[in-house]
């Protein structure tokens, strides 16, 4: 008896030693040298969420990804299927990696757009550049993931749109120049995406002598009643940088409900014309409203008739320049390759240089060549009118 | 003091609905010694049906019905459709257990609360449903009132409590001035004694979970106009309504009545005199502090420990 237990305690300590062992070892290195040619079909490859909360967002990409890759694939002589991978953010990284680890094994697949959260995309960054892999995202805005030491992503990571050191002061200088914002709350859901925005906008404030209240809650909260207490009456202004629009939609409620007189401003994340629709609230967001521009026109008629009753949102358009300039970067690498690409780190290699005249979110796109983000990007500043539409005001 | 006026009201308003799930709780745990872990999701599918009623009855923007007819069809609906769901939890997952030690219901308690919560999950998507009680007749739901200083105490709060008050007080006279509730309380004293008695237990503990989850249908209804539902808000929610039980007395009516209150006005006040961080830390120090210390609760009954 004593002997047996003896084994089992052996055994035990054996399986806990090898359990231990793997568990800090990274993946295996994928190599990125594996010819394709580009007469087969390639693969690109949509990293979104397409159910849960910020479903809204990755439903709106895929259809415009997949109006890229109708519309632009045959214009540079390739063969292309998109794959849609789901990366609902109420389950957090584990979707995003589960993809990436199928994505780069498959040696067809060229390109990654996404993902297109920004924790995603601190997840699986580095297995996608361990495997040669360009992921361009139309929508994570972490300063982190280009900025500071250490970046969140890797050199292989590109993104389309600009990032939140962007966004947080460009919003805080609305507020202080056109808003004359005295006194502003500024909540953050104790997430990355939340609290990177209101530390960036609340150092700008700061700077600028307004007077600022942080507050904190969870993501999980829904029922603002206590945190809207807490909001002074003569805040002028509540920065609300939430990814659920819902909640910007009922914290706006309870503000009028318990009679306070400071707006909501939101983020990026609120940015949904069905669901956060408060009168009188602002928004920012990274594209514009794309149909100001006049070269636009047959490109969104086109879009609505793939896509009848779809509402013209913000984030589609620039899933549609990522699969351009990924699209872009694949024909070079296969014409530097003689028709073939001979290792994936070529398409990455090329993205850089890429540059889009016309792009459609306005004027011509490139990257920076300090960074992996787009040159001169700026955000825009939406007020939700009366009849729930989104007016550009910044 | 505007402040304290407004997180007074803060607290009554969650307290009432958390009272409302403790009442479930306290009911089962009255007459079956079972913690019913799925009571919280019960809660979840009840401000679901909720909406789905709402729906079909024209929604928030062009309701087909006056507002206050409206409101009470979906509660209705909600209560309705939760009795028939706790119904057949009792006879499908807890009845055939009834005999088994006492965990193994716990844990099918607890596979049952999974269950419902990705079914819902499965079915309607893991997104965010909006009563939008707001665009209710220009959101008179929000905007009317009356003031208490300054402080304004809008239709929809008053609706909550006092919807809350009067379904507890139908509860208590029902356990306390009826037959059917003494025969409820002569099995929660003693069951054997009570089917020797000539009391149909099996009619007495599925009408328990009827009125638990009706109650629950009917929390879920006031929970989500005021703020959005999803398919992952019943396990805190049932923790929190757990937790009144235990403060008020698990077992006890007037008890779980009492916690309710008691922990809405302990997470409002939190919330808005410390930090929004720490008030559901503070719920569950709370719990801990009830169990170590008054373990039978602010109304329940000591065990008389054999010496």
């Amino acid at each position: 008896m004593k002997r047996q237990r003896w084994i089992a305690l052996a055994l035990a300590l054996g399986a806990t030693a090898a359990l231990a062992s793997t568990a800090g070892a990274s993946p295996a290195r994928v190599s990125g040298a594996q010819a394709v040619s580009c007469k087969s079909t390639l693969k690109i490859a949509l990293v979104t969420p397409l159910t849960g909360g910020a479903g809204f967002i990755g439903n709106e990409q895929l259809s415009w990804a997949k109006y890229g890759v109708k519309t632009l694939a045959a214009k540079y002589g390739l063969k292309i299927t998109l794959l849609a991978g789901d990366t609902p953010v109420e389950q957090g990284p584990a979707p995003a990696q589960a993809l990436a680890q199928k994505y780069v094994g498959d040696k067809s697949v060229v390109a990654v757009l996404g993902p297109a959260t920004s924790g995603a995309v601190a997840a699986t960054s580095k297995t996608y550049f361990d495997a040669g892999l360009a992921h361009i995202s139309p929508s994570a805005t972490r300063t982190s993931l280009t900025k500071g030491t250490p970046r969140e992503a890797t050199a292989a990571f590109f993104r389309v749109v600009p990032g939140d050191y962007i966004q947080g002061p460009s919003d805080a200088n609305y507020m202080i120049t056109k808003l004359n914002a005295k006194k502003v709350v500024l909540i953050d859901f104790q997430e990355p995406y939340s609290v990177g925005l209101a530390d960036a906008a609340q150092a700008v404030l700061k700077a600028k002598g307004v007077t600022t209240i942080r507050e904190s809650t969870s993501v999980k909260t829904t029922d603002f009643s206590s945190l809207v207490t807490k909001v002074p009456n003569d805040a002028d202004i509540v920065f609300f940088p939430s990814q659920q629009p819902e909640d910007a939609q009922t914290f706006g409620q309870q503000l009028l409900e318990q009679g306070k007189k400071a707006k909501v401003f939101g983020g990026d994340g609120t940015n949904s014309p069905d669901k956060f629709k408060l009168t009188g609230s602002y928004v920012s967001n990274f594209a514009p409203d794309i149909s100001g521009f006049a070269y636009n026109k047959a490109l969104i008629a086109g879009w609505k008739k793939d896509n009848p009753g779809a509402t013209l949102g913000s984030f589609g358009p620039p899933a549609y320049l990522a699969v351009q300039v990924a699209l872009n970067a694949i024909k070079k690498a296969c014409d530097l390759g003689n028709g073939e690409i001979k290792d994936r780190r070529d398409v990455v290699r090329n993205v850089k240089r890429i540059v889009v005249k016309n792009s459609i979110l306005g004027g011509d796109f490139r990257f920076s060549t300090k960074s992996n983000d787009p040159l001169n990007a700026k955000f825009y500043i939406f007020q939700i009118q009366s009849n729930g539409t989104y007016k550009l005001v910044g | 003091m505007d402040t304290f006026i407004q997180l007074t009201l803060n607290g009554l308003t969650l307290g009432s609905v958390y009272a409302l799930i403790a009442l479930g709780y306290s009911l089962v745990y009255g007459i079956l010694k079972l913690l019913n872990f799925a009571h919280g999701d019960v809660f979840m599918v009840g401000s679901f049906i909720g909406f789905g009623a709402l729906q079909l009855l024209g929604g928030s923007t062009d309701p087909i019905v006056p507002v206050w007819l409206l409101l009470i069809l979906i509660t209705l609906a909600a209560m309705a459709g939760c009795a028939v769901l706790g119904v057949a939890i009792e006879r499908f997952a807890y009845r055939p257990l009834r005999d088994a030690p006492r965990i193994a219901p716990l844990i099918s308690a607890l596979g049952v609360s999974f269950f419902l919560a990705y079914s819902v999950q499965l079915m309607f998507g893991s997104q965010q449903r909006d009563y939008d009680a707001f665009s209710l007749d220009g959101g008179v739901l929000f905007l009317t009132g009356f003031n208490i200083g300054n402080v304004r105490v809008p239709l929809l709060r008053i609706v909550i409590i006092l919807s809350a008050f009067v379904l507890m007080v139908l509860l208590w006279l029902l356990v306390t001035k009826t037959r059917t509730g003494k025969a409820m309380r002569a099995t929660s004293y003693d069951r054997e004694a009570a089917a020797m008695m000539g009391i149909d237990i099996d009619k007495v503990i599925v009408f328990a979970f009827v009125l638990g989850s009706a109650l629950a249908g009917a929390a879920g209804v006031m929970f989500a106009l005021r703020a959005p539902t999803a398919a992952t808000i019943g396990f805190i929610a049932g923790l929190k309504g757990f937790t009144a039980a235990v403060i008020g007395g698990i077992g006890s009516i007037p008890g779980a009545m009492a916690g309710g209150l008691i922990l809405g006005f302990a997470e409002a006040f939190t919330q808005g005199y410390i930090s929004t961080r720490w008030s559901d830390l503070f719920v569950f120090v709370i719990l801990i502090a009830f169990m170590l210390l008054r373990p039978q609760g602010l109304f329940g009954k000591a065990d008389i420990k054999k010496v």
